[in-house]
């Protein structure tokens, strides 16, 4: 298990740099730079910026620079927002991303598993095919639709929550919802399937044939196999979640991960750019991990 | 029965929605949008655009940073609240000699830093020369290239000592011109010349921008800066002006989503938001709403054309582009916007003789192209002749970009029977083929003015560097743009322009679209506040009225000094 553990942990550094080397060649094709608008700039002040910026150095030493700088986990100096080092960015991005996306994971966990559970053990009642139907109608709402929605009502027809911004526990509650809806949604199916297909095998009904009372059965065996799936889909969806959601943080004006990496694409702010792909592969990584070795704990069946 | 229920459910939804309506009906009898209760105190909440860049005003060259500075920085001089004009600031007065080439400014004795120190001539002095330095590479440093030796120093070939700008005494700044500038008193408005503080700056180098470090010199200081959330600024005490100063604090909110903008101004957590922020298929309900704030902009709206590729490289056929657009109807779709002719803004400079360009005239349109060659046998206009896969109608992406290019294609359509495609593309992309001039026909293009002058337009095909995106700069209109500016008389200078830019539309090298109009929103509890040219609000005469009575009067006129 250890060495598994260590092996995976090794691994995740060559993907890491692989994956900052595409995206920093992708930059490089995307046409124009951080300094480029609407009017053209004297070729002079030109040379001046690619001087200040190093972008005046040969593409292998500009490389260079960058990997080394991955390597030793200090991104630089933020093009567009001069003077602020990429990673007092990420410090500053990352508590309010990872705020919003754990609360809104908790919630529709909680909701999620909750009602997938009940839906399995009443399976075709009219509580099955209500959270089914509301399941359903989470996942085909995108959050772009749920967010303004909740917003019109709550914040321009009632005015009882903010409309946006980063505030008090007030400002968290509708970006959480927002946030949350396709995940409950997704977890809440995920949850019945799961439970139905156990509730159905052959341990569980040995279990019951024991004379196991049904809330031990439930509980002490039918949950740790029929959750396998959420557990699977936890591992990337969280990784996503904490490490910014553009829509959301965009729609709320958060001052969150998202945000900043949607701006520093189309700012072409390099360091940036860097920094926030290397730290989003390195949470996914670590998460698709954490969800392999939550398996061994979880499934019996599993081994390292 | 089951469905049933199911049923019941959805049918409760979709009253619900269309119970929407009624919940918000009650707003349409209101004349101000959305809910309208006064904050305690004189505490502003503004949203002021994307994230600044940073808080070093010789940096960064956009709006949003713009409006903050100034709250916090101070120039020679500044813009007047209602019209934009120059108004004294740092400076009290100043003159020009006959060919202005050499102005002089008197610096007012009692201004100072925030930290107490006070402000003098030499500061003025360093500011420009640190702005100009190589080594800080501001975007902007060509605002300032028409002083002498400023252009040189720039770009490495003169020292910092020969740019000339020269501090004559504690208090009086001399600034000798390498070419004439007769609006050089509103062009140190502009952000390049705003005062910084040599100390702060000298040690703690690009930190200095830090809460903890900043020194400024305009009516606000720093309080709070967190990066995409908020930048609180409060009076500053140290400021020359300290008295006349109302309000005791600003929130900028760096806020970019429209329809975000609109929910906190309507839910009344911001009291004023920036300009273009209202969705113009909103217009119509908002205008009778007395939050609009609609006056002529210096911006305006064009296409540029490709001169130098095949079709619009013939000048018949740019003209005949340009007289098969209706810019009147244009201008009634669009809403918020004036039809343009010419390329200078209409409105916005009192006693500007401003050319026209041509009219709306379809015939002369197809004749033209006749003319150019796109005929049939018989000498009329055959739209088939006509290279249509080499025009386009290019736009980086955004909904009224791409309102604006429909309309364009149907009155091409309509009016000349050609059908040119339209091609969005993602800003720096777009920029990058407009200024390589890879776009085929027309491009999409928008200017604001620099400063409150015809020349900051008519400047852009004078370009001696780079591209205009058009690929036209003669020499006859950039001697003519300069002959202008020798002129001492401004009326005289005035018609010189004028004929400069009767020069550009008769070339046209451009489609002139519209004027833009300031289109943004304001609670009627700020008062202060106009709707300017600039839309940059010298934010020391706003305040917060809290008086009902007086919500509905207009502004009192501002008494600048």
């Amino acid at each position: 298990m250890l060495r598994f553990i260590l092996r995976r942990l090794l691994i995740t550094i060559p993907m890491v740099l692989v994956v900052v080397s595409v995206t920093w060649g992708l930059i490089r094709l995307a046409p124009g730079n951080f300094y480029t608008g609407e009017k053209p700039i004297p070729p002079a002040i030109e040379k001046n910026i690619r001087e200040r910026y190093g972008l005046d150095k040969p593409w292998y030493v500009q490389y260079g620079r960058m990997i080394s700088n991955t390597l030793h986990g200090d991104f630089g100096i933020s093009l567009k927002y001069q003077g602020e080092p990429v990673n007092r960015i990420l410090k500053n991005a990352l508590p309010v991303s990872a705020t919003i996306g754990v609360l809104a994971y908790l919630l529709a966990l909680a909701v999620g598993i909750v009602s997938g559970t009940l839906a399995a053990l009443r399976q075709n009642s009219n509580l099955d095919y209500t959270s089914m139907a509301a399941a359903m109608i989470g996942i085909s709402l995108p959050n772009f639709v749920l967010g303004p929605t909740l917003v019109l009502f709550l914040s321009l027809t009632w005015y009882v929550l903010p409309p946006a911004l980063w505030g008090g526990p007030r400002h968290l509650i509708l970006p959480v919802i927002t946030l949350s809806g396709v995940y409950m949604a997704y977890i809440a199916r995920l949850a019945r399937s799961g439970m139905l297909e156990v509730l159905r095998s052959n341990y569980i009904r040995t279990a019951r044939a024991k004379g196991l009372a049904e809330r031990h059965v439930l509980i002490r065996h039918a949950l740790r196999g029929g959750l396998l799936p959420v557990v699977s889909f936890s591992g990337p969806a969280l990784a996503f979640l904490l490490t910014g959601t553009v829509v959301v943080e965009k729609i709320f004006a958060l001052p969150g991960l998202g945000n900043y990496f949607i701006n520093a694409n189309l700012n072409r702010d390099e360091p940036l750019i860097i920094g926030i792909v290397a730290f989003i592969s390195i949470v996914v990584l670590i998460f698709n991990l954490m969800v392999d070795i939550a398996y061994g704990f979880i499934d019996p069946r599993v081994r390292y | 029965m089951r469905r049933f229920s199911t049923s019941r459910i959805g049918a409760a939804i979709v009253a619900s929605l269309f119970a929407l309506p009624a919940c918000t009906t009650q707003a349409k009898d209101s004349p101000y949008f959305g809910k309208v209760e006064a904050p305690q105190g004189q505490v502003l909440r503004y949203i002021s655009g994307s994230e600044p860049e940073s808080l070093d005003p010789h940096v960064s060259t956009g709006q949003p940073e713009a409006r903050i500075y100034l709250a916090l920085f101070e120039g020679l001089t500044d813009y007047h609240p209602v019209t934009g004009q120059t108004i004294p600031a740092i400076a009290e007065r100043w003159e020009a000699n006959a060919d202005n080439t050499e102005f002089t400014f008197y610096l007012r004795h009692n201004a100072k830093w925030s930290n107490g120190d006070a402000i003098t001539a030499r500061d003025f002095v360093w500011s420009v020369r640190r702005g100009l330095s190589p080594a800080l590479a501001s975007r902007s440093a060509y605002l300032a290239y028409y002083i002498q030796g400023a252009k040189e120093y720039n770009e490495g070939k003169a020292r910092a000592e020969d740019v000339g700008v020269v501090a004559v005494d504690d208090y009086t700044v001399r600034i000798r011109l390498a070419t004439p500038v007769p609006y050089l008193a509103t062009l140190v408005s502009h952000q390049m010349f705003k005062l910084v503080p040599r100390k702060a700056i000298e040690a703690h180098g690009d930190a200095w921008t830090e809460p903890q470090n900043i020194v400024t010199c305009g009516p606000f200081k720093v309080k709070v800066r967190r990066p995409y959330d908020r930048l609180i600024v409060v009076r500053d005490p140290n400021y020359w002006d300290a008295a006349a100063v109302k309000l005791d604090e600003i929130t900028f909110y760096p806020v970019e989503d429209q329809m975000t903008q609109m929910n906190l101004y309507k839910a009344g957590e911001v009291d004023a938001v920036y300009n273009h922020t209202v969705p113009y298929a909103w217009v119509d309900e908002m205008r009778h709403l007395k939050d609009y704030m609609d006056k002529p902009e210096n911006a305006i709206e064009y296409y540029m054309l490709n001169t130098k590729k095949a079709p619009t490289n013939d000048i018949r056929v740019r003209r005949a582009f340009n007289m098969a657009i209706d810019k009147n109807a244009l201008a009634v779709y669009r809403r918020v916007v004036k039809p343009l002719t010419a390329f200078t803004p209409e409105g916005i400079f009192p006693g500007y003789p401003q050319p026209t360009g041509d009219a709306f005239d379809p015939p002369r349109a197809k004749q033209l192209l006749a003319d150019a060659g796109y005929r049939d046998a018989a000498g009329t206009y055959d739209p088939s002749k006509f290279p249509v896969s080499e025009m386009e109608i290019s736009y980086n992406t955004t909904e009224a970009n791409r309102q604006t290019a429909e309309f364009v294609q149907a009155q091409w359509k309509q009016n000349l029977q050609l059908t040119v495609p339209i091609k969005n593309i993602e800003w720096k992309t777009f920029l990058d083929s407009r200024a390589k001039l890879q776009y085929k026909g027309a491009a999409r293009a928008g200017w604001v003015g620099d400063y409150m002058d015809p020349y900051t337009f008519l400047d852009l095909f004078s370009t001696e560097f780079g591209d205009n995106g058009t690929g036209w700069s003669p020499p006859e209109f950039v001697a003519m743009l300069r002959e202008a500016n020798t002129a001492h008389d401004p009326a005289k200078r005035y018609a010189l322009l004028a004929r400069a830019e009767a020069f550009l539309l008769a070339a046209q090298p451009v489609i002139p679209l519209y004027t833009a109009a300031t289109d943004w929103l304001k609670k009627p509890y700020v008062k202060g506040m106009y709707a300017n040219p600039l839309t940059l609000h010298p934010w020391k005469f706003v305040y917060i009225e809290h008086d009902r009575s007086k919500w509905d009067l207009d502004d009192p006129p501002a008494s600048t000094n």
